[in-house]
C-alpha cells in the first residue's frame, strides 16, 4: 500500500506505518541524507495550499531533489482535463515524483493511472491526507516514547469529521496504531453513515475526557464546503461550548492535536494552541521529515538503501 | 402467402402478453406478424432454431444526445445501439441542448428519426419550458408537432404546485408525464450517501433526495388523476411508495437494468464513469427494487441510456458527468444477474422488458390493434442466443460513446438479431433477411 504510490491511508497496515515512521525519525535526525539528488519532485497543487506546499518543497529540496512546482492560480474550478494534462506533460519532462493537491476526491488516484512517475496525495478534496496523518502519528510518537507505545491509547477526533480528509487519513492510521478512536460531532457534521468506521460517537469533549481520552484530535471546522441554505451547526458560540478544545480539559496526561490551519475560538481555544498540552508546533515540525521520508519510499530509493 | 413472407422457423416463442412459451414458427408479412404456428411453409425462411424469440424490447428512457452533443451519440448511432440490444421502440428525453420544449424542435426531431431511427423512437417534450419547472411548455402543439408525452427527466420538478397543474394542464393535453423524482435540496451529493461515500469522503445524496419527491410527485398523481410514469426508480422506499400509490391513479414505474445489478460499492473505486443520477444504492435497496419488478410493483424496465465523452468521465467522480449507456447491455446483465440466479423468472423479464412498456406506449401514442407476437401485430422481434456469452469491450460498442458500466464484464444471453417492422434492424449471426431493398 505504502510502496510507490502514496494514494490513501485506508487498509494500511501497522508494519507499513512503523516502517516509513522509522524512516521519518532518521530524516528528523538530520542522517537522511541527500537521497533525492538526481530525482525530480513535482508539486501539481490545484488548490490553494501554504504549510502542505512550503513542507514538500522543504522535504524534497532537503533530500537534494530538483523541484518542479506548478500551482494553479486564479481559477477555483479545476477540471481532471487539466488534472491528466498536467500530469502527462510532467511525466514527460521525466518526474519521478509527482506531489498532486487536488479540490477533488481521487484525483490523485487517476493521476496515478496516467504516470510511471510516484504519485504522493497531498489531499484531494474530502477524501484524503496521508502526509498529514504520517506526521501527526510522527509527532505523538515522539511526544509519548515510541511508536509502540501508541498502542492501547485513546483518541477522541472532534469536529467536522464530514468534510475532513484529514480525519479519513487520521482514523485509520490510529487504527493501525492500535489506538482506540471515538468520534466527538453532532450528526450533521459526520456523514450520514456514521457507522462506517464503526466507532464510538460522543456528545461532547467534556465526554470524550470522561471517556478517558489520552489524545484531543481537534478538526478545522469547514465553512468554506458549507452552504448557507441548510446550516449544519447552529452557532459558533454553541459549536465552541460542546465541540470545542478549552483550558478546562486540559490535563497533564492529555494531548491535544489539530492539523491546522485553526479557527481559533471554534474547535479549539486561542490559550490552548500554545499551551504545554499542545502538539500543534511538533505537527507542523515533523511535516518536513515525515515527507522527505514518503519522497524517499514513493520514489524507492529509501528500499534501495536497505537492500 | 406473398412471396415476400418470412418464416421465423424453430425458435423458442416466448411472449407472455400472448402466452406464448415453447417452440413454434412466425410468418412475417407486410410488415406485421401473419402467422404463428408448426409447420408453416414459405419461400424465404431463417432457421431459429436454439435461439429464442421475443417480443422487441421497449425503452421508455434514452437519451440519444441530438440536439446537440452529436459528439456523444446521434440517431443513427443511438438506434443502432438500441437495436443491438434488441429494442425496437425507444422514447427519447427531451434533456437536449436545446431543450426540446418548442413545436418546432418536436417537428424537427420526428423529420429525423423517420430518416435516421433504425428503430421506432418516440419524442418526450419538455414538461416545462427549459425543464426549469417554471412556464408550461406549449404542449398540446408540442403533441400535435409530433410529442408523445412530456418529462422533466435530468432535473425534476422542484415545486409541487408546479407539478400540480403541469400534470393537470398535460392530462388535458392527452400527454402522459414521465417523472424523475428528485427533491435539489436533498440531492447535493454525486453519490449515494452511504457506507462507500462516508469512508470515501465523496459528498452523497441520500435516498431521501428521491423518496421526497417520489412521494410528492405520486400525491399529486393520484389527486389529478394524470397518466404518470416514475422513471428509474433506485430506493426500497420509492418503490413501496408506488406500490401504495398505484391504485390510486393511473400510475407506472420502471427501474433501470444498473439499479437491478449494481451497488454502490463501486464508488469506493473513486472512478468518474461509476457516477450516474439517480445514484448506485446500497444492496437492500438492490434487493428492494428487484422484488418489487419480480412482484409487478414496478411495471417496466428502462435503461436511462446516457451516452457521455470519455473526456466528462475520465475525471475525479465530482467532476465526472453522470450516466451509463444502456442499450446493448440491458437484456444480458438482467439475464445474467436476475434469471440466471433465479431471482426472476425469464417470463416476467420479457414482460418488462417488452410487453408491459410495449403496451404503456401503444396506448399513449394512440394505436390500436393487436401488439406482441401474435397475428395482425407490428413485426417487432427480438432474436436471442440465451447460450451466447460475451465480453463487454469498449470498441465492440455500437453506440458513439463507450460509458458502460459492465466493461471487462462477461454477461450470458447475447441479443443475435432485431426485426423492426419485419426488417432486420440488427444482424448479428448474418441471416441478412428483409434488408431494406
Amino acid at each position: 500500500m505504502l510502496s510507490r504510490n502514496f494514494l490513501t491511508l485506508e487498509g494500511v497496515s501497522r508494519e507499513e506505518l512503523r516502517d516509513i515512521l522509522d524512516l521519518a525519525r532518521v530524516h528528523a535526525a538530520g542522517h537522511g541524507g541527500l537521497s533525492l539528488v538526481g530525482r525530480t519532485v513535482c508539486l501539481a497543487f490545484f488548490e490553494a495550499s501554504t504549510r502542505t506546499a512550503v513542507s514538500f518543497e522543504l522535504a524534497a529540496r532537503r533530500a537534494g531533489a530538483d523541484v518542479i512546482s506548478i500551482s494553479e492560480k486564479g481559477s477555483a474550478v479545476q477540471k481532471g482535463e487539466s488534472l491528466i494534462d498536467t500530469v502527462v506533460t510532467l511525466d514527460a519532462l521525466g518526474a519521478d515524483a509527482i506531489v498532486v493537491r487536488h479540490p477533488s476526491v481521487g484525483a490523485a488516484r487517476l493521476a496515478a493511472r496516467y504516470t510511471d512517475a510516484a504519485v504522493v496525495n497531498a489531499g484531494d478534496g474530502c477524501g484524503q491526507h496521508p502526509t498529514q496523518a504520517l506526521l501527526d502519528l510522527h509527532a505523538l510518537s515522539n511526544a509519548v516514547g515510541s511508536f509502540d507505545e501508541l498502542c492501547g491509547r485513546k483518541v477522541a477526533v472532534v469536529g467536522d469529521v464530514l468534510h475532513s480528509r484529514v480525519a479519513r487519513s487520521v482514523i485509520p492510521a490510529f487504527q493501525a496504531a492500535g489506538m482506540e478512536v471515538a468520534l466527538v460531532a453532532p450528526e450533521t457534521l459526520l456523514p450520514s453513515e456514521n457507522g462506517a468506521w464503526e466507532l464510538p460517537i460522543l456528545p461532547s469533549v467534556d465526554d470524550a475526557i470522561d471517556w478517558g481520552a489520552d489524545v484531543l484530535y481537534a478538526l478545522r471546522l469547514q465553512n468554506e464546503r458549507m452552504t448557507s441554505e441548510s446550516p449544519r451547526i447552529p452557532s459558533v458560540a454553541e459549536y465552541a461550548r460542546y465541540y470545542g478544545v478549552a483550558r478546562r480539559h486540559l490535563r497533564d496526561d492529555v494531548l491535544v492535536m489539530h492539523p491546522g490551519p485553526v479557527n481559533r475560538g471554534v474547535e479549539i481555544s486561542g490559550d490552548v494552541v500554545l499551551s504545554d498540552s499542545s502538539l500543534i508546533p511538533a505537527q507542523v515540525a515533523a511535516g518536513v521529515a515525515v515527507r522527505s521520508a514518503v519522497l524517499a519510499y514513493a520514489t524507492g530509493v529509501a528500499q534501495k538503501a536497505v537492500a | 402467402m406473398g412471396a415476400q413472407d418470412l418464416i421465423i422457423r424453430g425458435a423458442h416463442v416466448l411472449d407472455p402478453g400472448s402466452n406464448l412459451d415453447g417452440i413454434t414458427d412466425v410468418r412475417l408479412s407486410a410488415g406485421r406478424i401473419t402467422e404463428v404456428g408448426e409447420g408453416l411453409r414459405g419461400v424465404r425462411a431463417l432457421d431459429a432454431s436454439g435461439l429464442h424469440l421475443f417480443p422487441g424490447f421497449v425503452d421508455v428512457h434514452a437519451h440519444w444526445r441530438t440536439p446537440g452533443r452529436e459528439d456523444e451519440e446521434t440517431i443513427e448511432t443511438g438506434s443502432a445501439a438500441a437495436a443491438a440490444g434488441g429494442f425496437t421502440s425507444v422514447v427519447m428525453m427531451p434533456n437536449t441542448d436545446p431543450v426540446i420544449d418548442k413545436p418546432v424542435v418536436v417537428s424537427g426531431l420526428v423529420r429525423r428519426i423517420e430518416r435516421e431511427s433504425r428503430v421506432r423512437a418516440y419524442v418526450s417534450a419538455a414538461l416545462h419550458e427549459g425543464l426549469e419547472g417554471k412556464r408550461l411548455t406549449e404542449m398540446r402543439l408540442l403533441k400535435e408537432a409530433g410529442a408523445f408525452c412530456v418529462s422533466d427527466d435530468g432535473l425534476g420538478t422542484q415545486s409541487a404546485g408546479v407539478l400540480r397543474n403541469g400534470m393537470l394542464y398535460a392530462k388535458s393535453a392527452g400527454l402522459p408525464v414521465i417523472l424523475h423524482c428528485e427533491d435539489h435540496t436533498l440531492a447535493t451529493g454525486v453519490v449515494h450517501d452511504g457506507v462507500a461515500a462516508a469512508l470515501a469522503g465523496l459528498p452523497g445524496s441520500p435516498g431521501s433526495a428521491e423518496d421526497v419527491a417520489t412521494a410528492m410527485a405520486l400525491v399529486l398523481a393520484a389527486e389529478t388523476s394524470a397518466k404518470v410514469h416514475v422513471t428509474h426508480v433506485s430506493t426500497a422506499l420509492s418503490a413501496a411508495l408506488v406500490g401504495f400509490f398505484k391504485v390510486r391513479g393511473d400510475i407506472t414505474a420502471d427501474t433501470t437494468p444498473h439499479h437491478l445489478t449494481l451497488t454502490e460499492e463501486l464508488v469506493s473505486t473513486l472512478e468518474g464513469l461509476y457516477r450516474v443520477n439517480p445514484p448506485l444504492r446500497p444492496d437492500e435497496d438492490r434487493i428492494g427494487v428487484g422484488d418489487a419488478l419480480a412482484s409487478g410493483i414496478l411495471d417496466f424496465v428502462a435503461t436511462d441510456h446516457a451516452p457521455h465523452a470519455a473526456s466528462e468521465k475520465e475525471l475525479p467522480l465530482e467532476e465526472a458527468a453522470p450516466g451509463f449507456l444502456g442499450h446493448e447491455t440491458a437484456f444480458s446483465a438482467l439475464y445474467t444477474d436476475l434469471v440466471q440466479s433465479g431471482k426472476l423468472s425469464l417470463s416476467r423479464l420479457i414482460e418488462t422488458m417488452a410487453s408491459a412498456p410495449g403496451r404503456w406506449v401503444r396506448e399513449a401514442s394512440g394505436a390500436s390493434g393487436a401488439c406482441g407476437i401474435c397475428p395482425g401485430a407490428p413485426a417487432d422481434l427480438a432474436l436471442v442466443d440465451l447460450s451466447g456469452e460475451w465480453t463487454v469491450r469498449a470498441d465492440a460498442l455500437v453506440s458513439r460513446s463507450s460509458n458502460s458500466p459492465y466493461l471487462g464484464r462477461r454477461l450470458k444471453g447475447r441479443v443475435v438479431g432485431t426485426v423492426v417492422g419485419g426488417e432486420m434492424v440488427y444482424d448479428g449471426i448474418g441471416a441478412k433477411f428483409g434488408a431494406r431493398a
